[in-house]
């Protein structure tokens, strides 16, 4: 483990403005990715930028239903919020369905918003790797490639974006407040994350800020929702093909639907398309099966992971019947 | 020694003697000590597997804060390769010493040992040393990248098998694989080194399975007389054989030790422990079968390859079982081995062994299906009531027993045989059985007891506890004999100063040593029976053998005398026994093995290919066990163990270049709390005392035998897939791949 | 001003925590890990190290009530917090009703991942917003990896201490 500087921010200007004047340094809030890709030497800040102090830890209902969350709530703390349990349930499913306790009660928010890839060779500091080394190459594409990327890879990087709380972002459609050198913007989640293209080290749409909140937008209700999570192992463990739905459902026919995939792409996936064909149809497994197979439909597969499309395709399938199923439950 | 019938200890659920200690955190295990002075030892990994090391650059390195010195291959003395003999006693993991040359054979090997103050600094500053290495064309990454078939280095036949497997009604040839799986104890290798210069002695804790193997061996590598090494390990963070003999790290740490002229620790990091201290090796195995119409078996072929390093030649012998397994008149068992660029493989738990029996137990699951036979029907079938590889009487089995108890706890009767047949909701119920089996063993023991004038005893014996409970066996038996409580009796195990122990391996440690300690007890109270007899004495006039013991006392003719009222008298402040044992003639007239049977219940959910272990009802006949809850204990770890390497577990080496991929403890899956199955256990109680006069045979290992098939045989009940490679994950189930 | 307070990577930081209810001040390197600290400066050799990599959970101890991997946290990210280690969890000479269920059900075997355990069993226990049933209670400890898979022996004995500090109805949502 390298050496760093360290500071502790006392203001979120103050936070934002250490960072400007030291490029290489990096915020830590939680901990949980950045010390353990210190330890591995895939990342070497110069300065570490303790941010905990700052007033960021409040989940807060807006006069308009929706729901300001602090960049430093804990994930623990999140999934457990009354409002997030009674309003964003799928929200809690998916952050409880990943990390362990400990790693929950560390995690942050905005952490989890910067979490970095699995993927064995970006986490080798003797691998050949695009995101960690720009033009090094990619010892993934035809190393062991289980774990990668059936959608949103490119040639350069095949690498999958581990957060499951994402995937609930993803489908819920929050919006993400960032605090830079020139104030505070707010852009839509689905903008957070960039795919790899050409320039798989740039991640997410920052620009010198810090995100400071994750806002979610009114509930809708009544709704069912579903975090289905497949993998190796029953916990601790990260996903193979998760796929996050909720929906709403008239006489049975589904209104109001929202689906993200994770375990399966470079970033968390909404899956657009998919929702608009759902949208009108008979809740039942026809429907749901056309949704996944749309969903799926540009997945390419490498060596060693053509199995995630079909169990991507499980996921959806039985994420959007438990999902539907909860509504009914949930509508009577 | 008479047998011990009626104990009143032995036998008994006894919490155990170290557990406070490791409760609240005060168990020393190697990793916890310190010393005055001390350094800390961090190693430099290659990043290749085969090749050579072109240079190394050190300067950014050794400018580091704290920095005191840097090993390698052009700065480390001469040392002398160990003999590398199990009947010295000196036997290691691996015979090339560290930094002995600018070869590279696996990923991984140390190029370099960082020494600093702190172990901050010393990571710190292995993270800048430079390397540049040359690679090698012709890497091995495994016998499953590999058409070659190896050497052979064992094989056993009797009868005809190959005759008879061509003339039997029905057949079976099949061959079935298995991953690398790393052994994953939690604390990782640690050595912390010790030189005195002014008497030469080398003192060094080390979390090891072995110390007098470590001794042994150092003092041939530093060619000091053994008396002054001395080896230490009171607590083992486990090890499931990869302790068992020592590793690179620890010479390199007691050459720095001796060259810096101050104590060092070297601590490995989890990837590197992973990496370089071993593993069970990738194996492929073919079975063949022939069988009569009513399921006799007719013949038995067992053909294993398995992986070894390009530095030394390990054998995990896979088919050690099976010529005892059942009764067949003809069988055929070979071994080969084939040198790839891995770090070198070690015994883990049950090694050779579980792997065969997973080959064998699912080859007769699918020969039972191919004669419409039930299961658990052929196993009875071909019962072998006498070892039929050595033709000598079973000292004590009741593996039928095993098989019908579990059965009935199981339900198995209530199977509906047909595949997928049984369902529940999403899910699909799938069942399967195996039979399991693991050799008893002892080894050459002795032991030290001393009877103190406080009333308390003391045990002492130069084996380890690794987790099995060792410590608390040898105090109930010091209890059991001398009727002393067990709070007053103090055991010291993992010291080379103590009595030459065993080995902690091969499920033998409790057979070897407490009929060692037996007898230094029954030294010891002869020695003060022959006080206490003395004129003078407490029982002065009487036979030293009319005496008898009862509760830390001796007693005659309705008198008593406490132990410590006797010593007192005599102004003795302790009086010692000693006691030694060892495998006797009983080899010559008995075969030794443990018993047992796994039903397994898995629950497959084909609409999201999800599958689990739900249930697994056991029976062991280990003989008596010592203390049922640790007893029962090995084997909950052991299934649970099992379901890592039915379902997760495997070593990924990168099929381009050998590099190992995922050693870390999320990469490379153990088993977590939420993959628990429910879990039955019974323990059968028959005594072996043609064994020894405990009637224990030791249960480390045979839990793990027999799981892995008993999970694929569920999971061809429940999928209708017959799945030969473990691990069996998601990729060989899931349709439409 | 913010930049007052950047302290260079050969700095030693003073930190102040309360560590097992005692005020403790500690001099620390920016890059210092709080389980070497424990360990290495501090003589608490309790929480062990496994994986350094947060994958384990034995080096679990309490940061505010939290459980937390020591071996992913700065000490110098500990300014002003309390932390319980296992030495701390019980007064001396006595143990925690989980390290004496513990003990009761035989839920280890190497000892080696029980200070995790614990630490975890204990935060789980004092957490209402856990619920009490199996599968939640073994969805929780996942994060402590046991080798020996001693879990249904850890299981018993979180159970049992359940019971022990809570009685029948206590902390048992479902």
């Amino acid at each position: 483990m390298r050496t760093f500087a360290f500071a502790r921010a006392d203001s979120v200007a103050r936070a934002v403005a250490s960072r400007q004047g030291e490029p290489a340094s990096a915020f830590v809030a939680g901990g949980t990715t950045l010390l353990d890709l210190v330890k591995l030497d895939v990342m070497r800040p110069s300065r570490i930028i303790d941010i905990n102090a700052l007033p960021l830890k409040g989940i807060e209902r807006l006069h308009d239903d929706r729901l300001r969350i602090g960049a430093l709530v804990t994930n623990t703390d999140l999934a457990y919020h009354p409002d997030v349990l009674a309003d964003h349930p799928l929200l809690s499913q998916a952050i409880l369905a990943g990390a362990s306790s400990q790693v929950r009660n560390m995690a942050t928010t905005g952490g989890n918003l910067m979490q970095r890839t699995r993927c064995p060779y970006f986490r080798d500091a003797a691998a050949a790797c695009n995101k960690r080394a720009p033009g090094s190459g990619c010892d993934a594409r035809h190393g062991v490639n289980r774990m990668h990327a059936v959608l949103g890879g490119s040639s350069e990087c095949v690498a999958v974006h581990p957060s499951d709380m994402c995937v609930a972002l993803a489908a819920i459609g929050a919006t993400v407040t960032l605090h830079g050198p020139h104030g505070e913007r707010e852009i839509e989640f689905a903008d957070f994350h960039r795919l790899p293209g050409t320039t798989p080290h740039l991640e997410h749409a920052l620009d010198g800020e810090l995100i400071v909140a994750v806002t979610l937008p009114p509930p809708l209700k009544p709704l069912g929702t579903a975090y289905v999570k497949l993998r190796d192992r029953a916990c601790f463990e990260f996903a193979l093909a998760s796929a996050g739905a909720m929906l709403s459902l008239d006489e049975g026919l589904i209104g109001e639907v929202r689906l993200a995939l994770g375990g399966v792409a470079t970033k968390p996936w909404h899956c657009r398309e998919a929702e608009a064909l759902l949208a009108g149809k008979r809740a039942e497994t026809g429907a749901f099966e056309a949704a996944a197979d749309l969903a799926l439909a540009d997945a390419r597969p490498l060596s060693h992971n053509a199995f995630k499309i079909p169990l991507a395709r499980q996921a959806i399938v039985r994420a959007l019947r438990d999902a539907a199923c909860a509504a009914r439950e949930n509508d009577t | 020694m008479s047998d011990i019938t009626e104990p009143r200890v032995i036998g008994r659920r006894t919490p155990r003697i170290d557990g406070v200690a490791k409760l609240t955190g005060r168990a020393d295990y190697t990793v916890d000590h310190r010393l005055e002075g001390m350094l800390h030892g961090y190693p430099v990994p290659a990043s290749i597997a085969h090749g050579t090391l072109e240079s190394l650059t050190l300067d950014a390195a050794r400018a580091m804060p704290g920095v005191v010195d840097i090993l390698h291959h052009g700065h480390f003395p001469d040392l002398h390769r160990s003999p590398n003999s199990m009947r010295q006693g000196n036997a290691v993991s691996e015979v090339r010493l560290p930094f002995e040359d600018d070869r590279i054979h696996y990923h991984g090997q140390y190029i370099a040992l960082v020494i600093a103050e702190t172990f901050a600094q010393a990571r710190a500053a292995a993270f800048r040393v430079e390397a540049r290495y040359h690679r090698d064309a012709g890497v091995m990454t495994g016998l499953a990248a590999s058409d070659d078939e190896g050497e052979e280095v064992r094989h056993y036949t009797r009868g005809e098998p190959e005759l008879a497997f061509g003339i039997a009604p029905v057949i079976l040839d099949e061959t079935y694989t298995m991953a690398a799986e790393s052994h994953l104890q939690l604390e990782s290798h640690a050595t912390l080194a010790e030189w005195h210069e002014a008497d030469q002695r080398l003192i060094v804790h080390e979390s090891t399975q072995g110390v007098f193997y470590q001794r042994n061996a150092l003092a041939r590598i530093f060619d000091l007389p053994e008396e002054r090494v001395e080896v230490i390990s009171h607590y083992i963070g486990s090890g499931f054989g990869n302790k068992l003999f020592m590793w690179p790290h620890a010479v390199a740490t007691a050459a720095a030790a001796r060259m810096l002229g101050r104590p060092v620790k070297t601590v490995l990091p989890r990837q590197q422990d992973m990496m370089t201290t071993g593993h069970r090796p990738a194996s492929r195995q073919r079975i063949r079968l022939g069988a009569e119409l009513d399921g006799s078996l007719a013949s038995i072929q067992h053909d294993s390859l398995t992986e070894t390093s390009t530095v030394d030649r390990y054998v995990d012998a896979c088919g050690g079982a099976t010529p005892s397994a059942y009764a067949c008149d003809s069988v055929a068992t070979h071994q080969r081995i084939l040198p790839v660029h891995h770090g070198t493989p070690c015994p883990m738990r049950a090694p050779g062994e579980v792997s065969g029996v997973f080959a064998l137990e699912s080859a007769m699951d699918e020969l039972a299906l191919a004669l419409d036979m039930d299961p658990l029907a052929l196993r009875l079938k071909n019962y072998a009531h006498q070892d039929p590889q050595r033709g000598l009487p079973w000292s004590s089995k009741h593996l039928d027993r095993c098989l019908e108890s579990a059965a009935e706890r199981f339900g198995w009767t209530a199977r509906d045989p047909g595949l997928g047949a049984m369902r529940d909701g999403d899910e699909v119920i799938g069942q399967g059985m195996a039979a399991a089996t693991w050799f008893a063993g002892r080894q050459p023991c002795a032991a030290e007891v001393e009877l103190r004038a406080d009333g308390s005893v003391v045990a002492a014996c130069g084996t380890q506890d690794i987790g099995t409970g060792t410590y608390t066996i040898v105090a109930q038996t010091v209890a059991e004999l001398t009727g002393v409580p067990i709070e007053r009796v103090e055991v010291r195990l993992g010291e080379t100063h103590l009595p030459a122990g065993p080995l902690s391996g091969g499920s033998m440690t409790t057979a070897s040593t407490l009929p060692a300690v037996a007898a230094a007890v029954h030294d010891a109270l002869t020695a003060l029976k022959a006080r206490a007899t003395e004129p003078g004495g407490s029982f002065a006039g009487l036979a030293a053998d009319s005496l008898g013991v009862e509760s830390g006392a001796l007693v005659a003719d309705g008198r008593r005398a406490d132990f410590a009222e006797i010593l007192a008298r005599h102004r003795l402040t302790a009086i010692t026994g000693e006691g030694s044992a060892a495998p006797g003639d009983e080899r010559r007239e008995y075969s030794f093995r443990s018993f047992g049977a796994h039903f397994v219940e898995v629950r497959w959910d084909p609409g999201i290919s999800r599958l689990r272990v739900a249930r697994v009802v056991s029976s062991i006949d280990i003989g008596r066990a010592i203390n049922p809850v640790a007893a029962r204990n090995q084997v909950e770890g052991a299934i649970v163990m099992g379901i890592g390497m039915a379902l997760l577990e495997k070593l990924d080496y990168d099929p381009r270049d050998a590099r190992l991929i995922n050693a870390n403890a999320s990469d490379y899956r153990i088993p977590v709390h939420a993959d628990m199955p429910e879990i039955d256990v019974e323990l059968l109680d028959h005594p072996d005392f043609r064994f020894n006069e405990f009637g224990a045979r030791g249960i480390g290992e045979i839990g793990l035998t027999g799981i892995a098939p008993a999970i694929a045989n569920a999971v061809h009940h429940a999928t209708g897939k017959r799945l030969r490679n473990l691990p069996i994950t998601v990729e060989q189930l899931v349709e439409g791949n | 001003m913010m930049e007052s307070t950047v302290h260079p990577p050969e700095a030693t930081v003073t930190v102040r925590l309360t560590l097992n209810g005692i005020p403790v001040t500690v001099g620390v390197s920016p890059n210092a890990i709080l389980l070497d600290v424990l360990r290495e400066q501090l003589g608490l050799t309790g929480p062990k190290k496994g994986c350094d990599h947060g994958q384990c959970g034995a080096c679990t101890v309490h940061v505010d009530g939290r459980a937390m991997n020591a071996c992913l946290r700065l000490a110098v990210m500990c300014e002003g917090q309390a932390i319980i280690t296992i030495e701390g969890l019980a007064g001396a000479g006595h143990l925690h009703p989980v390290q004496q269920a513990f003990l009761d059900h035989d839920a280890f075997q190497c000892g080696y991942c029980s200070p995790g355990q614990i630490m975890s069993a204990v935060a789980l226990l004092e957490d209402r917003r856990i619920a009490g049933d199996v599968a939640t209670v073994r969805e929780a400890m996942s994060g402590n990896l046991c080798r020996c898979g001693a879990y249904q022996n850890i299981l018993a004995a979180i159970q049992d201490a359940r019971l022990r500090l809570h009685g029948q109805e206590g902390g048992d949502k479902t």
